[in-house]
């Protein structure tokens, strides 16, 4: 069994107790597509995925997780002449400080697979999200997180990154909710291959995520 | 002719409280008496009625020989005679009353005279009442019919009890008010009583009874309230009108991750794929549409909740008011008093 698998496994088990605590959890797969460029115009990749997500909420406490396997290929005119997997693993946890906004803090990992295909990545996410209940059941959200400390694969720093995102949950019938979130990354990497000073190398991707989710 | 109208009338005045008691007379004297009394012949009244008033005669019939007497004493402008056998009618039956409307001024006058000159306690009254031990009173009513030293009391039968009511000095109406309480506080037991009244003046006494009955029942606790009366709970939460508002959020939520998308694409790299936005921002715009068209959510009425706050907080407190005084009514006794029929008890002692 796969650590993904394990993961959904125990987060399912997990949820199935949380609501004799007071907490409310929702757990669903995902599906996702994701474009990824890196460096310069000419190496974008474009793919899809599945993964799964897990939120919960303890009063004005709430946390959320999404893991996600990804497949890249390179996109139409693209300079990459091979194609890669990733795994991406998002990890929020927000105060309400207000009815309609909280402030949040995460990590994110995402790892590739070759492991030079592209860059992984991880850091911390600092940020603050907005949500408002726009009808029976039916929450949109946006986030915007400074990713802090970001480390990667191959080396180098970021003065400036950044992951917005749009979050949609709906909830269809009884438990059952359609989620959909969207997320925007923008990682201002520079790096000095061979000590021949700094380099550009940005990097650059979009998620959209939509799945079902039940909620306990 | 005039004159012998307004006679006539005086003589039906007179006769008519005489022939209204006839019925009841078994002595063949008083009988002729009152015979020569309806046929106005007052000498032969005087004579009858005396010789009867030698007779046996119950009681009954020695007031209504008196009562012709002083009729009689009356049509004849006899009036201190008059004054005396209505003294001898009202001895016999203390609660003998005249009426106005039916008899002669002269003899109701002579009567009223009578009333004077004798010491009476009369139309002794105990009304039915109902009250909680403590916080009411028995209302007591008689006539002393001269000023007199009076002494009320309530005496419990077999062997019960004698509780004084009043003391002081009375004459005419009488008003009293019995608490039906003992001298510890606590109800009169229950049981049969008889209200006496004693007037005393000089070596002349006279004293009435009736006999009532006090009964001891639970005093009614009040019921838990759920409602203020005049007070209704309102709805908490509130369906707030449909508006475009759902799917302006959408757009602005939407426009705000498009935005900044835009601004912040790497130059260098491009402009970015907007597959992944279109459908999640499309996803979120059809959301708003819908929630749009549909009926808005309910949402909390902050007023209202505070409202229903105040009243829930004002319906405890009433009701542990309520609570305290259950306790304090499941320690009390109701008193009912009913006067009972009255026995043949008065007399001048």
């Amino acid at each position: 069994m796969s650590r993904a698998t394990a993961g959904v496994v125990l987060l399912v088990l997990a949820s199935r107790a949380a609501p004799a605590q007071g907490v409310a959890v929702t757990v669903g797969p995902q599906f996702a597509l994701v474009s990824y460029r890196e460096v310069a115009a000419g190496l974008r990749y474009q793919g899809t995925g599945f993964g799964a997500a897990a939120s919960a909420r303890y009063g004005k406490l709430s946390a959320e997780l999404g893991v996600l396997r990804l497949t890249l290929d390179p996109a139409s005119g693209s300079a990459a002449t091979s194609g890669f997997t990733a795994t991406e693993v998002d990890a929020w946890v927000a105060y309400d400080f207000a009815v309609y906004a909280s402030v949040e803090a995460g990590v994110i990992r995402r790892t590739a697979d070759p492991e030079f295909a592209a860059q992984s990545v991880g850091a911390v996410r600092i940020g603050a999200r907005s949500f408002y209940e726009i009808g029976p059941g039916a929450t949109v959200l946006f986030r915007a997180n400074y990713l802090a400390a970001p480390t990667f694969s191959g080396g180098g720093h970021a003065s400036f990154s950044i992951d917005l995102g749009l979050g949609l949950d709906v909830r269809l019938a009884g438990r059952l909710h359609g989620t959909a979130g969207y997320t925007f990354q923008r990682i201002s990497r520079k790096t000095n291959p061979g000590g021949t000073g700094e380099i550009d190398a940005p990097i650059q991707a979009t998620v959209a995520r939509v799945g079902l989710a039940v909620g306990f | 002719m005039i004159r012998h109208l307004c006679a006539l009338a005086l003589l039906a005045g007179f006769a008519a409280p005489a022939a209204g008691s006839a019925q009841a007379v078994q002595n063949a004297t008083l009988r002729r008496a009152q015979q020569a009394y309806d046929n106005l012949e007052y000498r032969q009244v005087v004579s009858l009625a005396r010789a009867a008033l030698r007779e046996r005669l119950t009681g009954p019939e020695r007031a209504r020989a008196y009562e012709l007497l002083g009729f009689t004493y009356g049509a004849m402008d006899s009036i201190l005679k008059a004054v005396d056998a209505f003294k001898q009618v009202v001895l016999i039956d203390p609660e003998r009353q005249l009426d106005p409307n039916r008899v002669s001024p002269k003899a109701y006058s002579a009567f009223d005279v009578a009333l004077r000159q004798v010491l009476l306690v009369r139309q002794l009254r105990v009304d039915s009442t109902t009250f909680v031990g403590g916080r009411g009173a028995v209302p007591i009513r008689f006539t002393v019919t001269q000023p007199a030293r009076v002494v009320t009391r309530a005496i419990a039968g077999a062997g019960g009890g004698t509780y004084v009511i009043d003391s002081g000095a009375w004459n005419g109406q009488v008003n009293l008010s019995w608490p039906a309480r003992l001298a510890n506080g606590d109800p009169a037991p229950a049981g049969s009583y008889t209200v006496v009244v004693e007037a005393r003046l000089g070596q002349n006494g006279f004293s009435a009874s009736q006999p009532i009955r006090v009964s001891h029942g639970s005093v009614d606790t009040l019921p838990s309230l759920t409602t203020l009366p005049g007070y209704q709970y309102l709805s908490e939460t509130e369906v707030p009108p449909q508006s475009w508002r759902p799917l302006g959020l959408a757009f602005l939520y939407t426009g705000g991750a498009l935005i900044g998308t835009l601004g912040l694409e790497s130059s260098s790299l491009g402009s970015s794929s907007k597959r992944e936005l279109a459908v999640v921002g499309g996803a979120a715009l059809v959301t708003g549409f819908v929630m749009t068209l549909r009926k808005p959510a309910p949402r909390p009425a902050a007023a209202n909740i505070l409202y229903n706050r105040l009243l829930r907080d004002q319906i405890a407190r009433r009701n542990q008011d309520i609570a305290k005084e259950n306790v304090a009514r499941r320690q009390q006794v109701q008193l009912t008093v009913v006067p009972l029929s009255k026995p043949s008890g008065a007399g001048p002692r």
